[in-house]
């Protein structure tokens, strides 16, 4: 049996194929979020990842902040137990789980059983979400995943005082006008966002092993200033990046086999 | 379809209002009309902060209305924006100020410049010519009251009450500070009035607000049945009984017709929560008022009802009639604002056992710092002694530019799912 989980984000959509809630049968991912072609074309992509059509499929369960505007799913799961269950599945030790998201940060806790046990979210502030990450590429003319390489040659940490997206904005700015060199400038970005995600993380209560979700994991600078503010060490797992649209489609098969 | 996955309700024709809704909106508009009946014979009028002595005014029989109570309810029939708009923009007044306070500065501003603007009826207030001011829900009131002074130029008569952050109970030198407080406002009212205080129809008044306050925790604590017999909201409708009609026997009338009614909802097995109560929810914090349709409206389609909160308990001000300390402790402790965070805290978890509640769901109040400050080290406690999830959202009572429904909807859904699997687990051992 076939089920798809869609994790309609705001800034990017996902999609597993799973067969029989246990392999990945196809993968898409499309870098436009809810309102867009996004989710279409993901979905499409999945299925052509796969060798699917529409009607292998036996359910379609839908996650991300664009849930319920997807006209294909059979249900809906809040990103919350979506992202518990897939990274369950990819890392079955871990308990604590920080997803940095388009426009929201959550810090997960998993019981020992791997069930979404308590989660906290930032307060309605871009200051610390990947919206932020974003905005900072774009002043330095530089693509979001290029900025994890760009901090490896950092020297020193450039401290940004402004958690505002706004107010960093016109500091990096101004920082880059004073020629501070740029992967100093990406370390202080990265320790930026890393700040504000820990104090959410800290209200969680961090229970061992630590990892992170979504596609800002990919970035390994911001892993490592995260695991620095955190005192703890961060895993990733490579397919970090689907593991809401993972737990979608586990959850999809569960429903189904109920 | 997923349990834990809304299902939308169909449009269903407006149901009657019970008839103790119909007593409540007759007693408030009574209430209005006889303040602006007041002014336009040019009689005393007093605002006052909510958790006031009122059983004082009742005695000398003059018309008090609330401003607190009066933003709510401006806010829930979403016509209070303007006034809010006014406060920040003409006057200046930032917007980290408690909503409320915005909201009523630029009625009061308004009621000033263009009494023509203000219709002679409830929700609107009109013009007061003096103020009642207690801090013990919190000390931004003192500089809003303030304020209101300085604009209409009349006097406060104010109660400062002390918090008790550091014990459970207030130390004897704290009650022996409220009560000589309380003596002395009904002296400086003597004589603001020219009349004599009556000491026997005070007793009668204490006695009814007694009885109010009895009634009201009696019918609250029937939400504790399982399924409940109310909609949690429908406190918030009650409470403002207590909120101005304290000491008046309309207010007995109306919570004994409601007693009837959802002892009745009882004997049935109904409710007037619209749909099948599949989770109990405790809500931390004030309503958001310009919300509250969507938020009912969201909670019902999860099946989620919020059978209790804190807010609602903070009118119930218990004392034995004639006993002036006990009301002086009373008016200090009625609002749990003036707690620690602890004491707090050991009360809702002691609520969400006796209620039963799967959850908790937090307002996180951009305007009432006092109440949102304690939800984050809070909800800990409560993770910690009640063993329930919780879950926070960002809202504001009165100002809509906060609240965002699709935030709302993910995290009650988070919440949803998180106690869904816990009742499953509990099911199968
Ligand atoms: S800040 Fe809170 S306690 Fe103070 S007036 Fe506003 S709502 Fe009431």
């Amino acid at each position: 049996m076939y089920t798809l989980g869609i994790d309609i984000g705001s800034t990017a959509c996902k999609c597993i194929i799973l067969s029989d809630g246990k392999e990945i049968a196809g993968k898409g991912l499309y870098p436009l979020g809810t309102g867009t072609i996004g989710p279409k074309m993901v979905f499409e992509s999945a299925l052509k990842d796969a060798g699917l059509t529409r009607e292998d499929i036996h359910t379609v369960l839908a996650t991300g902040y664009g849930r319920f505007q997807f006209d294909g799913a059979d249900s809906q799961k809040s990103e919350m137990t979506c992202h518990a269950t897939g990274i369950h599945f990819l890392m079955p030790s871990a308990r604590t789980i920080v997803d940095i998201g388009g426009q929201d940060i959550k810090a997960l806790r998993l019981d020992a059983q791997g069930r979404l046990d308590n989660f906290v979210m930032n307060d309605k502030c871009a200051a610390g979400t990947g919206r932020f990450l974003d905005v900072m590429a774009g002043v330095l003319n530089v693509k979001t995943y290029e900025l994890g390489p760009i901090s490896d040659d950092a020297q020193s940490v450039v401290s940004i005082s402004s958690t505002c997206t706004v107010f960093a904005e016109s500091e990096v700015i101004s920082l880059l006008s004073n020629n501070v060199r740029i992967p100093d400038l990406v370390a202080g970005i990265h320790a930026s966002v890393a700040g504000r995600v820990a104090a959410l993380v800290f209200r969680n209560g961090i229970v061992p092993d630590v990892t992170m979700s979504g596609g800002v994991a990919l970035n390994h600078g911001m892993v490592r200033a995260l695991s620095a503010e955190l005192k703890t060490p961060i895993t990733v797992h490579p397919l970090c990046q689907y593991a809401g649209a993972l737990g979608a489609a586990l959850i999809a098969y569960r429903e189904a086999t109920k | 379809m997923a349990e834990a996955t809304p299902t939308p309700a169909p449009a269903k024709p407006k149901r009657p209002l019970p008839l103790s809704r119909q007593m409540v909106n007759a007693q408030t508009a009574k209430a209005y009309e006889d303040a602006w009946k007041a002014a336009e014979e040019g009689k005393p009028i007093g605002w006052s902060t909510a958790i006031f002595c009122q059983e004082i005014c009742e005695v000398f029989d003059i018309p008090i209305l609330y401003p607190e109570n009066n933003c709510a309810t401006l806010s829930a029939r979403h016509i209070g924006d303007p006034y809010i708009a006014h406060a920040e923009g003409e006057l200046a007044y930032p917007i980290n100020i408690c909503s409320y306070s915005r909201l009523n500065i630029g009625y009061a501003d308004t009621l000033l410049k263009h009494p023509e603007q203000i219709p002679h009826e409830a929700p609107y207030l009109p013009r007061p010519t003096f103020l009642l001011l207690t801090n013990n829900s919190c000390t931004q009131l003192m500089k809003w009251y303030e304020q209101l002074s300085e604009m209409f130029d009349i006097p406060i008569f104010f109660m400062d009450t002390l918090f008790n952050y550091y014990e459970e109970e207030p130390k004897p030198h704290k009650i022996k500070y409220v009560r000589s407080q309380i003596e002395n406002y009904i002296k400086n009212m003597e004589k603001f009035l020219g009349r004599k205080f009556d000491w026997e129809k005070f007793e009668e008044v204490q006695k009814i607000s007694q009885e109010n306050c009895r009634l009201f925790d009696e019918i609250v604590a029937l939400n504790q049945r399982k399924p409940a017999p109310m909609s949690g909201f429908d406190l918030f409708n009650y409470m403002s009984c207590l909120v101005i009609c304290r000491g008046k026997r309309s207010t007995t009338e109306i919570f004994k017709q409601l007693k009837k009614e959802v002892e009745e909802h009882i004997a049935n097995n109904t409710s007037t929560f619209p749909a099948e109560e599949k989770y109990r929810v405790h809500w931390e914090g004030i309503a958001c008022w310009p919300n509250l349709g969507y938020n009912l409206k969201t909670l019902k389609n999860y099946n989620v009802n919020a059978v209790m909160n804190g807010y609602v308990t903070a009118w119930d001000v218990l004392y034995n009639p004639g006993n002036m300390d006990e009301m002086a402790k009373a008016y200090q402790c009625s609002s749990t604002n003036s707690f620690s965070t602890p004491a707090i805290m050991d009360k809702r978890v002691a609520s969400i056992k006796d209620y039963g509640c799967d959850g908790m769901l937090c307002h996180v109040n951009r305007s009432c710092k006092l109440m949102t400050f304690h939800i984050h080290v809070g909800r800990e406690i409560v993770d910690e002694k009640a063993h329930v999830p919780v879950a926070t959202f960002d809202g504001d009572q009165s100002d809509p530019r906060i609240f965002n429904e699709a935030q709302f909807e993910t995290r009650l859904q988070g919440l949803v799912e998180i106690m869904k699997e816990k009742k499953e687990e509990e099911a199968n051992g």
